[in-house]
């Protein structure tokens, strides 16, 4: 305090709020999800949903516990949905059969490691869900990597009291089909890409399989069927595709809504199509296409959900961007180059470390500072 | 791209995506709050009676004077000047005060002022008589044109105008003194803020005015071309002025005037913001519009302009609008300056007794008064009494680096990177991200979902910032004062052992002669010391009494106690003189004799000197007598020995006498008048 | 046999060679890159207040500052300075950081003296007293402080026989008046907003505010 300041201490202008608040642009955001919600639950079932309950258990008790210890008003910041939008960005990125306790260790990391050490909501270095998922995959690298297939692999959707079965025992009831773990889990694009790669093969011989799995399995049947196998038909849309589909319906609302800036995903789908197609014109047998890449693993997701997190991302409009192309690229090169199939979590928590210095080099030019 | 294209291609996209607007202007950023504006549209301008009583508050700024035309009890008329600028201040930026109406003047006292902190300020409270007998042509004009920018400028003086938008700043202050410095001449009516409507209201009833007043001043200052911005959400405004610009474009073909329609967007009021949507330029940081052939004036202003010149009239009152959620009856008015707040808020018919502090401006730039009672000023465009309530909550989060802040700044800063350094009181950080070209707009803090009062931030860390810039200049000041100091005192170490030095020489000079002249040896021993403490004196008064301290209590020693330090300085000069007269006499005749008349004559010397001395004091005397101290000091030892034989008891005696009797007389000087 | 030896002497030799290489280097840029700084005891000069009030017992701010460049002092002694000029010192003499005994006096604001002008006596032991020569007055005649110049040392105050130095925070007029920093500091904040929260809903149940 100066010497200089009186005792009464008068309300500085201005008077007058857009009447926006934290708690509806998260909100907001946790609605954009929802497309993407429904297009998983029939793809793949219930077990998203079973996921998702317990997330948002967990972020409860963490969020209060945190909050106590922490001595800070419980109400207002548990309210403010952040940590929604953390446990649900989680809950996407694991697989939807995976044991209970993975998602309920990975939400409380996220929360306590990824947020209430450094000075909870606004203060963190990384994005929170993403150090979740790192400390998932790198300590549970089998559950992590048991994707549950889509129905058009499995021919049929496994039920919501199945699911349950799976994530609490971590096996399917006897009585359901007899089956075993290994049948009703997949691998997924990127991985099947991966495995074929090393094996030798070429992109689309790699790729094939699944393909034709979802050709086959929407040939006969309703209405819905026929718009999906015609898509996997001609645009090759498979279920992973589709989810990308509805993350990016849900993304583009966002951005008419301004809760996320175009610098985010534009930058970020740009410079992962143009790495991509650069390699792809070289060499189409062992670089994947473009737009495999962009409707494949969590690209979506990430380009309007996970990059876009405010906290953890460049504050200038050059910076967001240059922020958002460097983890295209990375996302490519880990890919295309690193052991695991799917290079976001590493792409956005290295581009993390970056931003303080990507905001020291892009500050915008003040006006009459020529 | 031409404006209407851009017209009808933004504006159905701005359904879907409302930001969208933003790309129709083109400064950085803005915001679109909803405005209001049509409660106070809704009724003509009310005239409002006239108050019990007047507060003029009086601008005092540190070292300037203002000189009082009233005193308390002064019976005045309307338009009467009342206090103004003392003629000494060389550069006066106080404008003179007027009285808005007759009556009588009741007490000059502190009364809160209308500013965000509510310090209180010498005021001039009239008692109205009701009578509102007017001064015709108190300004003295004779309603022509004034040639010169000079005269235009002395009659904006005199009118006490000032920057009717808001700033405040006195208008003759912002001319410039030659003719053809400036290119265009700007007109704000832009008003952007919500509520705010008494310069579309002006701008409706009087375009003529406002446009003949900006005619002057461009005929005046030779400037071709008038450009006036409104906002598009004033069509009436636009109408009647364009209309007025026709008219007036018929007489004067050669100043081209052109009425420009504004998008809606705030802040465009802002005067960099309306420069760069209507020319284009971007005015350089730390420079003002005026170096680059600009000149902007609020509407309002322009109006003021062409009452004073053309009927005299000083500025005593103003167009203001008092509107809020809180008022039945939102209105414009004319209102007395001095007249308090509240007054007009209660004319307003308030849904509730009002409580809560009453707002002067709008409410994005605005501030609450301490006190509702605070007069109208010269700046007061607006009393606002209740401004629009948040709808949900009022929750200040922490900021989540959205940037939105800095999406809707209009000067391009990075508002929350500086919210993030005042908050840590890192001030230089916030000062390197140019902190002092914020304009305070409130644009960030509109914006922030956080909730974050981020304008009171940028104030606070303004005013850190000035305040320890102020105290890195005193702590300099200090240490190069303390320094002075040390090497003064060092200084006058040395000199003191070199007397020490000197008078041991000659003591020892004086023991080695011959016994013969004990007396005389006697003598000399005490004409040292004379001089000696005379060396002192003298050194001391050079140095402005600061630092006699030090050998105080020596001199105290030498010379009776009720003289000061002072006293003792002149008298030990004169006796110096007095023993220099008399050297040079000495040897011709009897010592004794032509000691007392060189004393004499010394002293009266000594008391010449000293009546020149004390006019001159401050400066001229300071190096004068230490030079001649210093000669002296060199002069000492051969000095002792010429004058070994006069008796230096007497002379000392007399001098002492003279000089008492001159304090005294210098006292009775003092005390007559 | 003398494969052993030759690879030995190999490694020995690399070692040898890059430390030679690296020397060179190291030395070349010492002299290439020296920072023509300032003396350590004009640097620490500079980021003390300047006060010359003499409450770290060295006569004045430069003493203070040549005594911890030699190290004969602590860093913690600058009482006018407070904790922040603690910090800025141990930064430039390296010296490990020490907290400021005296906390309180550390965000008390800048005041200045004043002489009461009736009370006075004209005893010149302010005078004599100030560091920076910022009293006026002589012998038997009125002092007084030349505001501008005062810096708050408060050596003055206890000199005076008759106690008529006061020491009075400046007065806050329009041109110095500061906008108090706001309160949120996250708790204080939060407590406000729970406050207005409450008011809100106790006005909605009342049907004023949708």
């Amino acid at each position: 305090m100066s010497p200089l300041t009186p005792q009464s201490s008068p309300l500085s202008s201005p008077f007058a709020h857009n009447n926006q608040s934290v708690r509806q642009l998260m909100f907001k955001v946790q609605l954009a999800v929802i497309p993407a919600l429904l297009v998983h639950i029939y793809l793949f079932g219930f077990g998203i949903v079973i996921q998702w309950v317990l997330a948002f258990a967990t972020l409860l008790v963490v969020e209060f516990t945190m909050l106590k210890l922490r001595n800070r008003p419980v109400r207002p910041f548990i309210t403010d949905m952040s940590a929604m939008i953390t446990a649900t960005v989680l809950v996407f990125c694991i697989p939807a059969g995976a044991p209970w306790w993975i998602i309920v260790s990975g939400t409380a990391f996220a929360l306590i490691f990824g947020k209430h050490i450094y000075g909870g909501l606004g203060y963190n270095p990384f994005n929170p869900a993403m150090l979740g998922y790192a400390f998932l995959l790198l300590s549970f690298p089998v559950q992590m990597t048991q994707w549950t297939a889509p129905t058009e692999i499995l021919d049929y959707a496994v039920s919501f009291t199945n699911s349950l079965h799976l994530i609490f025992t971590g096996n399917l009831p006897q009585a359901a089909l007899g089956a075993n773990l290994d049948m009703i889990s997949a691998a997924t694009p990127l991985s099947q890409l991966q495995i074929g790669l090393t094996q030798g093969q070429g992109v689309t011989e790699s790729l094939t399989p699944i393909a034709l799995e979802a050709q086959t399995h929407y040939q006969n049947g309703s209405v819905i069927n026929g718009f999906f196998y015609s898509t996997a038909q001609f645009f090759s849309l498979n279920s992973w595709a589709w989810v990308n589909v509805a993350f990016l319906i849900g993304g583009l609302w966002l951005l008419a809504v301004r809760a996320i800036r175009w610098q985010y995903p534009v930058g970020f789908l740009s410079s992962l199509s143009l790495i991509s197609f650069i390699f792809y014109t070289i060499d189409p047998n062992t670089y994947p296409p473009v737009d495999f890449m962009l409707l494949s693993g969590g690209t979506m997701l990430a380009a309007f959900f996970i990059i876009t997190d405010p906290v953890t991302s460049s504050t200038t409009p050059k910076g967001r961007f240059i922020f958002a192309c460097g983890i295209g690229i990375l996302v490519y090169v880990i890919r295309t180059w690193g052991i695991f199939p799917d290079g976001i979590t590493f792409a956005v928590l290295l581009m993390n470390i970056a931003v303080p210095l990507i905001d020291q080099y892009t500050q915008p030019r003040v006006y009459g500072h020529k | 791209m031409n404006a209407t294209f851009m017209h009808t291609f933004i504006r159905p996209l701005a359904i879907l995506y409302p930001m969208a607007k933003r790309w129709l202007h083109r400064f950085h950023g803005g915001v679109f709050p909803q405005t209001y504006k049509s409660l106070s549209l809704k009724h003509p301008i009310k005239s409002t009676p006239i108050p019990e009583r007047l507060i003029l508050p009086v601008k005092q700024l540190s070292g300037q004077k203002v000189a009082w035309h009233v005193a308390v009890g002064d019976t005045v008329q309307k338009n009467q000047c009342l206090v103004r600028a003392a003629k000494e201040n060389k550069k006066g930026i106080i404008v003179p005060i007027h009285a808005p109406t007759s009556g009588v003047i009741h007490a000059i006292e502190m009364r809160p002022l209308p500013h965000p902190s509510g310090l209180n300020a010498l005021s001039i409270i009239i008692k109205p008589d009701f009578k509102d007998s007017a001064l015709n042509n108190a300004l003295n004009v004779n309603g022509e044109v004034p040639e010169t920018p000079q005269q235009l400028k002395d009659i904006l003086l005199n009118a006490g105008i000032v920057g009717l938008g808001g700033a405040g700043f006195p208008t003759f202050a912002k001319l410039p003194n030659q003719t053809g410095i400036i290119n265009t001449l700007i007109m704000n009516g832009a008003e952007c803020e919500p509520f705010i409507t008494c310069d579309d209201v002006l701008m409706q009833t009087h375009a003529q005015d406002i446009l003949k007043g900006a005619v002057m001043i461009a005929q005046i200052l030779g400037i071709p071309s008038i450009i006036c911005g409104i906002e598009e959400n004033k069509p009436a405004a636009i109408q009647a002025m364009n209309a007025a610009a026709k008219r007036l474009t018929k007489k004067t073909s050669q100043i081209n005037i052109t009425i420009q329609t504004l998008p809606a967007v705030y802040p465009m009021g802002g005067e960099k913001q309306l420069i760069q949507e209507l020319t284009g330029i971007e005015i350089p940081a730390k420079t003002h519009a005026i170096d680059s052939g600009l000149l902007v004036f609020n509407v309002a202003t322009f109006a003021a302009i062409f009452k004073a010149i053309t009927l005299g009239e000083p500025l005593t009152q103003r167009l203001v609008t008092v509107a809020g959620l809180g008022l039945k009856h939102s209105y414009n008015t004319y209102a007395l300056l001095g007249t308090p707040f509240l007054t007009l808020a209660n004319a307003g018919q308030p849904t509730h007794s009002i409580q809560d502090p009453l707002i002067m401006g709008g409410p994005m730039m605005g501030f609450q008064v301490a006190d509702n009672h605070v007069p109208v000023i010269k700046t007061t465009n607006c009393i606002l009494v209740q401004p629009p309530k948040p709808a949900t909550e009022i929750m200040v989060m922490p900021c989540i680096r959205c940037g939105e802040c800095m999406d809707a700044c209009p000067v391009n800063l990075l508002p929350q990177q500086m919210f993030w350094h005042s908050q840590a009181h890192e001030f230089d950080k916030v000062e390197k991200l140019n902190i002092f070209d914020c304009i305070e707009c409130g644009c960030c803090s509109y914006v922030c979902p956080s909730h974050i009062p981020l304008v009171q931030f940028y104030r606070h860390a303004k005013s850190e910032i000035k305040h320890n810039h102020a105290e890195q200049q005193a702590a300099e000041l200090a240490k190069q004062r303390h320094e002075f100091r040390l090497a003064r005192i060092e200084r006058e170490k040395q000199e003191r052992e070199a007397r020490i030095k000197a008078k041991k020489a000659a003591v020892k000079k004086q023991a080695q002669k011959p016994s013969d002249a004990s007396s005389a040896k006697s003598a000399a021993m005490k004409a040292a010391a004379a001089r000696a403490a005379a060396k002192r004196a003298t050194q001391q008064e050079s140095k402005q009494e600061i630092e006699q301290s030090a050998q105080a209590d020596e001199i105290s020693q030498n010379s009776p106690p009720p003289l000061s330090a002072r006293q003792k300085a002149i008298d030990t000069a004169k006796k110096q003189a007095a023993a220099k007269v008399g050297s040079k006499v000495a040897p011709n005749k009897d010592p004794r004799t032509s000691a007392k008349q060189a004393a004499k004559k010394a002293a009266a010397m000594a008391a010449a000197k000293r009546r020149a001395q004390t006019s001159l004091k401050n400066d001229s005397n300071v190096t004068a007598p230490k030079t001649e101290a210093k000669t002296d000091s060199n002069a000492n030892p051969t000095q002792t020995t010429e004058h070994s034989k006069q008796t230096m008891n007497d002379k000392r005696t007399q001098a002492m006498e003279a000089a008492k009797k001159r304090a005294a007389e210098r006292k009775a000087q003092q005390e007559s008048p | 046999m003398e494969g052993w030896f030759i690879s030995i002497t190999a490694a020995i030799l690399i070692f040898v060679g890059l430390a030679i290489v690296f020397g060179l280097l190291l030395g070349y840029a010492a002299i290439r890159f020296k920072v023509e700084g300032n003396p350590m005891a004009e640097q620490i000069d500079k980021v003390l207040p300047q006060t010359q009030c003499g409450q770290c017992t060295f006569p004045g701010c430069k003493p203070y500052a040549e005594a911890l460049a030699k190290g004969e002092t602590e860093v913690n002694l600058c009482v006018p300075g407070g904790t922040d000029t603690m910090i800025l010192i141990s930064e430039i003499t390296g010296l490990e950081p020490k907290e400021m005994e005296n906390t309180e006096a550390e965000h008390k604001p800048k005041e200045t003296a004043f002489i009461d002008e009736d009370v006075c006596i004209g005893c010149v032991l302010c005078i004599k007293a100030c560091p920076v020569d910022a009293i006026l007055g002589a012998t038997k005649l009125m002092h007084t402080v030349i505001q501008s110049e005062c810096t708050g040392c408060d050596k003055c105050a206890p000199v005076c026989p008759v106690d008529c130095i006061d020491m009075r925070p400046p007065s806050v007029s329009i041109d110095n008046w500061q906008w108090p920093e706001p309160k949120t500091k996250l708790e204080s904040s939060l407590e406000i907003t729970l406050k207005q929260n409450s008011n809100l809903l106790i006005k909605n149940q009342k049907g004023e505010i949708k």
